[in-house]
């Protein structure tokens, strides 16, 4: 049986008891756990090579529309064209979204813990990750203080994997 | 209000409840939903044209292309059928390639079903962490509380959205759920119950967020015609249009137009539907059930919905718009909050609709209900739909 807990509302199952040992409800354990192997693609993988060889942040920029699109793709979506002139972007830039991740869930980050959308000096697109160094202590005054949309800077691992987790942000007035 | 396309209309729902677990098995479940919207629509099996099912990400349920075995449970055999997954909009995506079918002269009578097990996974977060781009994202912890919550912030940022606001939307769908005998959760948690819940990714409460559900929605939608001085009430569709957006989240944060609290693909999908149904707004609907698995999901479709500027979304739920007793009652089965087992509840908003502008409401019945506003939200809130019906 499963260990999660089951809330008191609606639970269908757990209301219908029976006591007629034929009607007993039957459960069958399953299992996935396939292995896969993703390939990145070329602009993605540039992207984490970069990261990895040269603690770079590289985006593409589309012509038609004049954006850098960070991290890198192939392809602007928008215009619906191929891109591959690439663009160096600053380790420097904007906490433009975020949120606390406050409940652990298997799998997912360890709490408390934010996330968050930083469009990085010469960016014109947002990108998702982990933001270190933050006082959790309280909920309410973390998020009114991340709520400023703070500058923040890119911090990279001791070893850089060529992952988007080689690199991490943290305010910039932590130091000031 | 005209009609649009070949006249099509919903002619009977059938839902079972829905609950966090069901002891059914899946083809159990469906086949008791669409016996039921089949009997609604007093027809049989034998009138069945073309079967749609929609079922979301196969691995919330752990059942791989599960269409094989719902489908015929569906009534499918024989029949023109296929299987539909845009996540949240799975649902109403189905219904829409059925009126498709419908208006492309496949046939006469169509059965919608949409399929939801997701009780079965033993951690639903960590599968929705696998929806998520293997390549830039995964790794981050995403899942679809927190993709919310990055909105939720930006909302608080932009429009002054607070907790507080959110908590009220929260209480008064848990109302209205308590008149919705199919709702999950029917207890009518208040305001400081929502504020005072668990955190999950703040600013999102466990009571903001939608419950893990399951269960089975089916819909019976016909050409119309060919049930005109039957005497059988009918749901008829008066609009209904589908846009859909980037799944880049990031590169949406800057956009000048449809920002990424914007809502733009439920904007434009609303104001087709509008322009074909001949309203202006949703306050010209007495009902309107709004697809938002968070109370501030809920608000950010405000806007686009034409109910208020979104930057008045804080005063207009302030203000008690949308509840019970009200002109335009939002959600009055409670909506997602109450419920939301994923590749069905887009068909909820939808049935619901339905019920309520064909006079079957029951308990949930707002009195004099005769047009109806239904969206579907899904992907990286990428896909939206629109829907009008009237009586």
């Amino acid at each position: 049986m499963s260990s999660t807990p089951v809330p008191p509302d609606g639970d269908a199952a757990a209301d219908g008891s029976t006591t007629d040992p034929v009607a007993e409800p039957v459960t069958i354990q399953g299992h996935w756990d396939f292995g896969y192997t993703y390939f990145a693609g070329a602009s993605a993988s540039r992207f984490f090579n970069e990261l990895r060889l040269n603690q770079r942040i590289m985006g593409t920029h589309c012509p038609t529309c004049d954006r850098v699109l960070v991290p890198a793709r192939g392809f602007c979506d928008a215009c619906y064209v191929e891109i591959d002139e690439w663009r160096e972007v600053g380790t420097e830039g904007t906490l433009d979204s975020f949120t606390i991740l406050t409940t652990s869930f298997p799998g997912l980050p360890e709490p408390p813990t934010v996330v968050g959308y930083v469009t990085l000096d010469g960016a014109s697109t947002a990108l998702l990750n982990a933001v270190h160094g933050i006082d959790l202590h309280d909920f309410d005054e973390a998020g009114a203080l991340l709520l400023t949309q703070p500058r923040v800077r890119v911090v990279f691992s001791d070893k850089c994997e060529g992952r988007i987790t080689d690199f991490a942000f943290e305010l910039v007035a932590a130091d000031a | 209000m005209p009609r649009t396309g070949h006249g099509l209309a919903v002619a009977g729902v059938g839902q079972t409840p829905y609950r966090r677990r069901h002891e059914g098995s899946t083809p159990e479940l469906v086949g008791q939903a669409v016996r039921e919207a089949l009997a609604d629509a007093g027809l049989t099996a034998r009138d069945v044209d073309i079967v749609v099912g929609g079922f979301a990400p196969d691995g919330l349920a752990g059942e791989n292309c599960p269409d094989k075995r719902f489908l015929p449970a569906a009534c499918a055999i024989g029949r023109w059928s296929m299987r539909i997954n845009t996540g949240g909009t799975t649902g109403i995506a189905a219904a829409y390639a059925a009126m498709d079918l419908l208006e492309a002269g496949r046939g006469d009578v169509a059965v919608v079903v949409g399929v939801e097990r997701m009780a079965q996974a033993n951690s639903v977060p960590a599968v929705f962490n696998s929806i998520f781009d293997p390549i830039y994202e995964r790794d981050t912890g995403l899942s679809t509380i927190s993709m919310g919550a990055l909105r939720a912030t930006r909302m608080m940022a932009r429009w002054g959205y607070a907790r507080e606001v959110w908590a009220q939307v929260a209480e008064r769908n848990f109302d209205n759920a308590s008149r919705n005998p199919l709702a999950q959760i029917r207890t009518p948690y208040g305001a400081e119950d929502v504020l005072r819940s668990r955190m999950i990714a703040w600013p999102v409460t466990q009571l903001d967020a939608c419950p893990v559900s399951e269960g089975v929605c089916a819909v019976v939608i016909v050409r119309s015609e060919r049930f005109e001085g039957s005497g059988r009430p009918l749901a008829h569709v008066r609009g209904r249009a589908s846009v859909s957006d980037t799944y880049n989240m990031g590169d949406r944060v800057h956009r000048p137009i449809g920002n990424l609290e914007d809502m733009i693909t439920l904007s434009r999908s609303a104001e087709r539907a509008y322009a074909q149904a001949g309203i202006s707004d949703a306050r010209q609907a007495q009902v309107v059930e709004i697809h938002a698995p968070f109370t501030h999901a809920e608000t950010m479709a405000y806007g686009p919905l034409r109910l208020c500027d979104a930057p008045d979304g804080p005063d207009l739920v302030r203000s008690g718009f949308g509840r019970w007793g009200t002109e335009t009652v939002i959600n009055p089965s409670g909506g997602p909050q109450a419920a939301n087992p994923v590749g069905a509840t887009a068909l909820i908003r939808l049935a619901e609709c339905a019920q309520q502008v064909m006079g079957s409401a029951g308990e949930r019945q707002v009195p004099g209900a005769r047009v109806a506003v239904a969206t579907g939200q899904g992907g990286a809130n990428q896909f939206s739909t629109c829907t009008v019906l009237s009586a």
